[in-house]
């Protein structure tokens, strides 16, 4: 009896043990199968924290590189310089005229950001240095003697990036191409007839620069006061100024036009008032620009004359080449029917690299004066730009 | 002469598709503004008034600051197609013109990679800067104002 108990409960233990080792692996079961995914997801974790720590302290290395370099390049660079040179063969059959080389153009842009809010920008041109000519008969190094000249020379206050203040030579803001004109950024050699005859080159004096948005058009102004068209600096004679003025809206996407103004007593004492339209159309690898542009003259005595002239110009980029053509009309003046002045121009750019630029120029130059004779130009020009712009 | 047709229209369908997938692999760009800023979203065309200078400041009227990257990172591609319409290295030449006229009112900075333009988003108030998206898409520093694909 005494035994059947103990067995009984020997029984009892042994189906105890048996009913919680059983709970025991049921309830151990999930821990054990979750244990290497905890295990994995921690490590995984650390690994995106050890990533994310990594990717942090690149950015800052490449920052502080960045910085510094940044930092350097103040420091080294005292004053920013810029610009472009050109040097070419030209080929004509013009009266008068050789073909030969032409060391073109060194033209040098020094900017210095004298304080955050005012800057010097200056332009000094080395234009046309003495040149070879293949069939001039009596060299005189005199005559070929080329020019160096400060072509802009102004101190820029710009409390704000919608208006500065100019003071000093700047060019002259009339149409499009007085102000875009350099060699490495537009497709010939040789300027539409009408540039620095209508309007001055460059003005000496002040000129307020100013944007604002009209809707949804983009408006650029200028407004200036200058001694007047050759009046340079302490050789402005007379006490007139002339004024000008100069809008410009990008009125759709790609389609900018404007208006210009021009109007001084000069130092003959003649009224001369130059306007000007112009219209640009930039989309893609197509750019289309014309400009018109008209001038009276008139004096106190006598009645005056008026002279006149735009061109159209097309330009189409294909990778790293660019085909243009433009056609030039001018007439010096109303009184004369026979003086009309035309030229058709060809072009093609090759790209050797962004800074680099070949040209190929041909040009037919027709005048309706019988005492002028017709004539063809051919250029081939190498262009650089100089600093990294 | 038909086998040879066939071997040209077989070699034509694989340069479409390569080209097609070539296209596709360009990874999505991502328009991207200081957190404090209160622009949410920007249009492309608002994208493009402030990368051609014609939108300068926000509507807050403090000063854009603009974020590009050179003309050879593939984002910058992309951007430009989309948003401007050109190569990028048209586009550099046209900034290179303004510039050298000193008629550029508000340049783009040009940055060397895309972790920088982050890094100046992140810290300038102003700044506007495009890099790829999955570079900023959890990435809480900088809003995304704008994606391009």
């Amino acid at each position: 009896m005494g035994r059947d108990r103990g067995q009984r409960a020997l029984g009892l233990f042994k189906g105890a043990l048996s009913a919680l080792s059983f709970l025991l692996l049921i309830s151990s079961a999930p821990a054990l199968a979750d244990e290497p995914l905890d295990r994995f997801q921690r490590d995984l974790d650390e690994l995106r924290k050890e990533n994310e720590e990594l990717k942090d302290r690149i950015d800052s290395l490449e920052a502080e590189d960045e910085e510094t370099r940044h930092g350097l390049g103040l420091l080294s660079n005292l004053v920013e310089v810029s610009g472009y040179a050109d040097a070419e063969y030209t080929f004509t059959d013009q009266e008068g005229e050789d073909s030969g080389f032409r060391v073109r153009h060194l033209s040098l842009f020094f900017t210095k950001d004298v304080q955050k809010e005012w800057k010097l920008f200056t332009e000094v041109e080395f234009e046309d240095a003495p040149r070879i000519e293949s069939e001039r008969a009596t060299d005189d190094v005199k005559s070929s003697q080329g020019t160096i000249f400060v072509e802009q020379l102004y101190i820029e206050y710009h409390p704000k990036l919608s208006w500065d203040i100019r003071l000093g030579r700047f060019l002259t803001p009339a149409g499009i191409w007085s102000i875009y004109h350099y060699p490495p950024y537009v497709p010939t050699q040789t300027s539409p007839i009408i540039y620095k005859v209508i309007f001055p080159k460059v003005s000496d004096g002040v000129q307020l620069k100013n944007s604002f948005n009209l809707r949804d058009s983009a408006i650029d102004t200028h407004l200036y006061i200058a001694n007047g068209a050759g009046n340079p600096g302490a050789l402005d004679r007379n006490e007139g100024k002339g004024i000008g003025a100069r809008v410009n809206a990008d009125l759709l996407t790609g389609l900018s036009a404007g208006l210009s103004y021009f109007g001084e007593r000069d130092n003959e004492g003649i009224l001369r008032m130059s306007y000007g339209a112009h219209v640009l159309f930039n989309r893609s690898a197509l750019r289309l620009q014309a400009e018109y542009q008209t001038r009276s003259n008139e004096t106190d005595a006598a009645s005056g004359f008026d002279d006149s002239g735009w061109y159209a110009q097309a330009e189409y980029d294909m990778s790293k080449w660019t085909l243009a053509a433009r056609y030039d009309w001018y007439d010096p003046s109303s009184e004369s029917s026979d003086d009309l002045w035309t030229r058709y121009t060809g072009a093609v750019n090759y790209r050797f690299a962004h800074n680099v630029i070949g040209k190929l120029e041909f040009n037919r130059n027709e005048f309706d004066d019988p005492s002028m004779d017709d004539y063809s130009q051919g250029i081939l020009a190498i262009v650089v730009a100089i600093g990294d712009l | 002469m038909a086998a040879f047709l066939k071997k040209i229209a077989f070699l034509a369908t694989v340069a479409l598709v390569l080209a097609v997938s070539f296209l596709e692999a360009a990874e999505p760009v991502a328009v991207i503004v200081n957190r404090a800023n209160q622009v949410e979203k920007l249009s492309e065309s608002e994208v493009k008034k402030i990368y051609t200078n014609n939108t300068l400041s926000w509507s807050d009227g403090a000063p854009i600051i603009i974020y590009d990257l050179s003309t050879s990172d593939p984002s910058r591609a992309l951007f430009s197609d989309k948003i401007l319409g050109k190569a990028p290295e048209l586009v550099a030449e046209e900034w290179a013109h303004l510039k050298i006229t000193n008629q550029a009112k508000n340049p783009p900075q040009v940055m060397k990679s895309q972790a920088l333009i982050i890094r100046r988003v992140m810290r300038e108030k102003g700044a506007i800067g495009y890099v790829s998206l999955g570079l900023v898409q959890n990435n809480p520093s900088v809003k995304v104002v704008s994606t391009l694909q």
